[in-house]
């Protein structure tokens, strides 16, 4: 699946990007199935604003993007629904857990929606990323590491051809890290999907075959 | 393991905010609403059915009234002047509130009644016919063939009570009883005195509606045309109507326009008919704005509890529920609490029906057993109304979130 970004300017950021070097904001870009992609971004450029434009969430810029030949601009909701279902999985930097619903819970109501997971495969990533014992914790209880884990594993339980992440690894410690990024990095081998990592410095989380600066 | 699964969890989220007293006081407002509509279609169904039915029984609304032209002073040397002619009959026909015209013929020859034994007495005896369908009841014996020696009468009720309550009192008479006078039998001669013939004459019945004494319409036919001077044309001097509403304008500006005499105490019922649809159809409206009211309850009830699930159910789109998932697991939730509802409802149109058919029979009425048409119809259009208003409801309040 192809993504095809033309001359984005996101309209509440348009003073800021406007004049100013970009890889992304009023460019061509084209990133093909497969590649990984850093997205170096400092603070207040607009990162946050660009993952959630990408999966259809904010509608408030100039340009266009399309996945393959579907314009997310005024897309149907039905288009929508299932490009977030098959083709598109988000990590948020804001969590967007339901609170609640207990860490499990949140993770069951995203596997039902593909039952393409199996539940064992769900209780060994949770105990790979050390919350098997947070299981029946509610998710408003959570530390926002603990609550960071389970949206990265959320994210992974269904197929996709694309992983959006929007500093995914911003509340977790070093060890912790190392293992969210094995878990993200196999499961995308798996799904033979891309990803666009958005963060605010260099990092080698993963093998990128292209880092932009926004 | 894996703790609830995925409809329970949607039910967690969407559906927490909704409050058991206030889907119950939604479901209570809706069930009110929907069954007084029922029952007032139900009002006004049994009274039309009562008013204008014509089943086995007569409407009881439907007022016979017996016309004819008034006697005055100009007229009345005039032969045949308080006759009525086929035009007459026809402009009656089209008037405003009849719907059926009857001719009531009377004999052009003369007819002698004779009893014997103690109570023996003779009399001239005028009589009168009209067509079966104007009769109050049709007794089973009434026909006349020509050739027939038994002739059936029926009498008008009034005769007997003046004859018990008058003249038998008078003239230290024993009184009779209905079928006492039916038992009794009289002779007829008929025609005149050169080829009169004799009838054995039996009553076979009493009407409150017709005040004389009546035959087959057969028998009048036959003696008009062998004994009559008038032939085929007899020309009744009365005529019977079966009217809607006599107590119209219309109708009794027509009535007057024409000089025509008639009961007026025929149309007192036709007040009470006139209020009892005033009642029937202000019920209705009633019905209708409760009706308006429970379903704007249960739909602000919906809409409710979707707002208060707004942050879930953007959520649950942003990790892909799509909304027509979303829309569908509302209305599948909504949907049966509406039909249940409503067949609820339907019940308990059915339960007053089988209730009023059952005081009714006391009173001497004949309602349906069961519910008809109109309120079934009633019943799937507000249904009808009702499940497309809550799938809108669900289906905007969700594509706005």
């Amino acid at each position: 699946m192809q993504l095809s970004l033309q001359q984005l300017i996101p309209q509440p950021l348009r003073e800021q990007v406007i004049g100013r070097a970009s890889g992304v904001w009023q460019q061509e870009l084209v990133l093909n199935s497969g590649e990984y992609v850093f997205v170096k971004a400092p603070s207040g450029t607009g990162k946050t604003t660009l993952i959630h434009m990408l999966c259809g969430i904010r509608e408030d810029y100039d340009g266009a993007i399309k996945w393959d030949k579907v314009l997310m601009k005024g897309a149907k909701a039905s288009e929508i629904a299932s490009l977030r279902t098959a083709d598109v999985s988000v990590i948020f930097q804001d969590m967007r857990l339901f609170p609640d619903l207990t860490a499990w819970e949140n993770l069951e109501i995203k596997r039902g929606l593909t039952n393409t997971v199996s539940e064992q495969c769900v209780t060994e990533w949770m105990g790979a990323l050390g919350m098997a014992d947070k299981r029946h914790s509610m998710a408003r209880t959570l530390s926002y590491g603990e609550q960071q884990r389970i949206v990265i594993i959320r994210a992974l339980l269904q197929p996709f051809k694309w992983l959006l992440m929007d500093e995914p690894f911003s509340h977790l410690d070093q060890a912790n890290i190392n293992k969210a990024a094995k878990l993200i990095g196999d499961v995308v081998r798996q799904n033979n999907a891309g990803m666009i990592l958005a963060d605010l410095d260099d990092n080698s989380f993963f093998p990128y075959t292209q880092t932009i600066l926004l | 393991m894996s703790g609830k699964p995925g409809k329970a969890l949607l039910r967690q989220l969407l559906l927490r905010g909704q409050g058991k007293g206030r889907l119950w006081a939604a479901l209570v407002a809706l069930f009110i609403g929907n069954t007084l509509l029922l029952l007032s279609v139900l009002i006004w169904w049994n009274f039309n059915d009562l008013l204008y039915g014509k089943g086995k029984e007569e409407g009881v609304g439907n007022t016979y009234l017996i016309i004819g032209k008034k006697v005055t002073n100009n007229n009345m040397g005039l032969r045949g002047a308080t006759l009525f002619t086929q035009e007459d009959i026809d402009s009656v026909t089209m008037a405003p509130q009849v719907q059926a015209v009857g001719a009531i013929t009377s004999n052009h020859f003369p007819v002698y009644a004779m009893m014997g034994g103690s109570m023996g007495f003779s009399t001239d005896l005028p009589l009168e016919s009209v067509p079966d369908s104007f009769l109050d009841s049709k007794p089973s014996d009434w026909n006349w063939q020509p050739g027939s020696k038994d002739l059936p009468v029926i009498m008008s009720s009034q005769f007997l009570d003046l004859y018990n309550y008058v003249f038998a009192p008078s003239q230290g008479l024993p009184q009779l009883s209905e079928s006492s006078v039916k038992s009794l039998a009289l002779n007829v001669k008929a025609g005149p005195a050169d080829m009169a013939e004799t009838f054995t004459a039996h009553v076979v019945g009493f009407s409150d509606r017709i005040g004389s004494v009546m035959v087959p319409q057969s028998f009048i036919d036959y003696g008009n045309k062998k004994y009559g001077n008038t032939g085929n044309n007899t020309l009744p001097s009365q005529l019977i109507l079966k009217t809607k509403d006599p107590s119209d304008i219309k109708f009794t500006s027509f009535i007057e326009r024409k000089q025509y005499s008639t009961n007026s105490q025929n149309l007192r019922w036709s007040k009470i008919r006139a209020i009892v649809e005033v009642v029937a159809g202000a019920t209705g409206i009633l019905a209708v704005l409760l009706m308006g009211i429970g379903t704007l309850v249960f739909v602000l009830f919906i809409e409710l509890t979707i707002a208060k699930a707004q942050q879930s159910l953007i959520l649950l789109k942003e990790i892909g529920y799509s909304p027509v998932y979303l829309i569908g697991f509302m209305v599948r939730r909504f949907v049966p609490m509406v039909t249940i509802v409503v067949l609820l409802s339907g019940s308990m149109a059915a339960v007053v029906q089988v209730w009023a058919a059952d005081k009714a029979k006391v009173q001497g009425l004949t309602l349906h057993a069961f519910p008809g048409y109109p309120v079934w119809t009633a019943l799937a259009v507000s249904a009808g109304i009702l499940l497309l208003l809550v799938v809108r409801s669900i289906s905007r309040a969700i594509r706005m979130r």
